[in-house]
């Protein structure tokens, strides 16, 4: 269970932001500068709130602030990049042991196969495209299994057949294993198809929230009214 | 005309222009004499207490230029500045200042002396005057290279669970270890070379530039110019495979 109240500055205004989440699919969603990445960079540890507090599961994240490496937190940004000097199979498995490594062995299989990452696995960074990298950061991200998957603009740049075959794919796996995923992105039908639950920002602040349906039908303002493309 | 004409004349001649000096080994001085009564033990000086210098300037630059990449930019530029007055101090100016500082004669090396550290014309002044000749370069080159490793790449790391020091270990250290080498060469050449500095501080021991010049009073050219191809073959090739190494890494 997720349970934050995040306040934190920003220079045209406050974001504060209430997020209640149990081990469900939530879309963060609104127009570009309302506050969405800073709520994750602020769960991720990357930031602090200026007030509020952050409960993940039993742990307490903020306040004080916990270390980010001690948060079971999974953060694929919007241009996360991949180590360079490690190999594709490296970079999924950095954050494992090699003891946790020969557990995990089938959860490593499954996420090459279903990525399609067997062909890349022995190669360097340097040599994929957008949309392989983004694959392979999204397998980094989910290797060690965190309790809170944070996803910005995931699938930023990829087109819309292999953006929505990664949804069904984050789909699967939260559903199995349960943890809890926060998307952002600026696009409506692939939040859609990924989480069935959003919360619609704009200025820093939650505007509505409920199923996607009751957003459409209702959209409580004429920005996500715009953003939704039901303008006549 | 060719495109690349012009350009590959240019770079063909500086190329000539810097080997030349090169062609200096074939000058007709006469047969050479290998009289290798000093060679041994000046190797032995130059390249052991090197080495030695080299160890203190590695474990003192290298966690001073990584804390520097945290501190505020004030703080950097004015550290910044001294490092540059000490490498940019002529070598014979820093061996006249080192005497007068750690002099028998001063406080401070009067106290060394009597704790059996003698500041003059010994291994530990020979040390002393290559680790202030060569921690500026090392230390300009290691912030570098530091600098250089994206911090993104830090903060991926510490997302997925490692902790600072594991973080260094496994994203810092690798991705600047091409850059660290290369200022390691640059320290390495500085400090095996140095001559000015040291014939003021530590005559003795002599190591391979003072035998050099000690050989050219006493014998003449034939005598100096086997001991000079021994210094190049012996000096030169780590450095050199270093700094090509760090210019063709394909990441970072």
């Amino acid at each position: 269970m997720l349970d934050c109240r995040i306040q934190k500055a920003r220079r045209a205004y406050e974001v504060t932001v209430d997020i209640l989440a149990g081990g469900e699919r939530v879309a963060l969603f609104g127009p570009s500068g309302s506050g969405k990445s800073t709520v994750l960079s602020c769960l991720a540890g990357l930031e602090t709130p200026d007030a509020g507090h952050i409960q993940c599961g039993h742990e307490t994240w903020f306040p004080p602030p916990l270390a980010l490496h001690y948060r079971s937190v999974g953060y694929l940004r919007q241009r996360e990049p991949l180590f360079p000097h490690l190999s594709v199979a490296e970079n999924v498995q950095f954050s494992l042991d090699a003891a946790t490594r020969a557990r995990e062995r089938a959860w490593i299989t499954e996420m090459r196969e279903r990525l399609d990452l067997g062909a890349l696995w022995h190669t360097r960074p340097h040599h994929l495209s957008g949309g392989q990298a983004r694959r392979v950061a999204l397998a980094r991200t989910l290797c060690r299994r965190p309790r809170l998957v944070l996803l910005d603009e995931p699938f930023a740049g990829l087109d819309r057949p292999l953006a929505r075959a990664l949804a069904r794919i984050l789909k699967d796996w939260q559903e199995r294993l349960g943890f809890i995923l926060l998307a952002v992105d600026h696009d409506p039908l692939v939040l859609e198809g990924l989480c069935p639950r959003v919360i619609a920002m704009e200025e820093g602040r939650v505007v509505q929230q409920g199923g996607w349906a009751e957003l459409r039908q209702r959209p409580a303002t004429p920005i996500l009214r715009a953003l939704l493309d039901l303008d006549p | 005309m060719p495109k690349n004409l012009p350009r590959t004349l240019a770079l063909c001649l500086t190329a000539l222009f810097l080997l030349y000096p090169l062609w200096g080994l074939a000058s007709p001085v006469g047969p050479w004499r290998w009289d290798t009564s000093g060679l041994p033990s000046a190797l032995a000086t130059s390249f052991g207490l090197t080495g030695v210098a080299l160890a203190i300037v590695v474990a003192i630059g290298t966690p001073l230029a990584f804390s520097l990449r945290g501190a505020a930019r004030s703080t950097r530029v004015a550290f910044e500045a001294v490092v540059l007055l000490s490498v940019l101090m002529p070598p014979l100016a820093l061996g006249l200042l080192l005497a007068l500082a750690f002099g028998p004669a001063t406080a401070l090396g009067g106290l060394l002396l009597r704790l059996g550290i003698p500041t003059s014309n010994d291994s530990a002044a020979f040390v002393a005057t290559q680790v202030y000749a060569s921690l500026g370069y090392y230390l300009l080159g290691a912030r570098a290279a530091l600098e250089a490793v994206p911090r993104e790449l830090e903060q991926s790391a510490a997302l997925l669970g490692l902790a600072p020091r594991k973080v260094l270990w496994r994203i810092t250290l690798p991705l600047a270890r091409l850059g660290l080498a290369a200022a390691l060469s640059l320290a390495w050449v500085r400090a095996l070379g140095e001559f000015g500095a040291i014939m003021v501080t530590a005559y003795y021991p002599h190591g391979i530039p003072v035998q050099l010049w000690v050989d050219l009073q006493d014998q003449g050219l034939p005598a100096v110019l086997p001991l000079l191809v021994v210094f190049l073959l012996t000096a030169l090739p780590l450095p050199w495979a270093l700094r090509l190494l760090a210019g063709t890494r394909d990441y970072a």
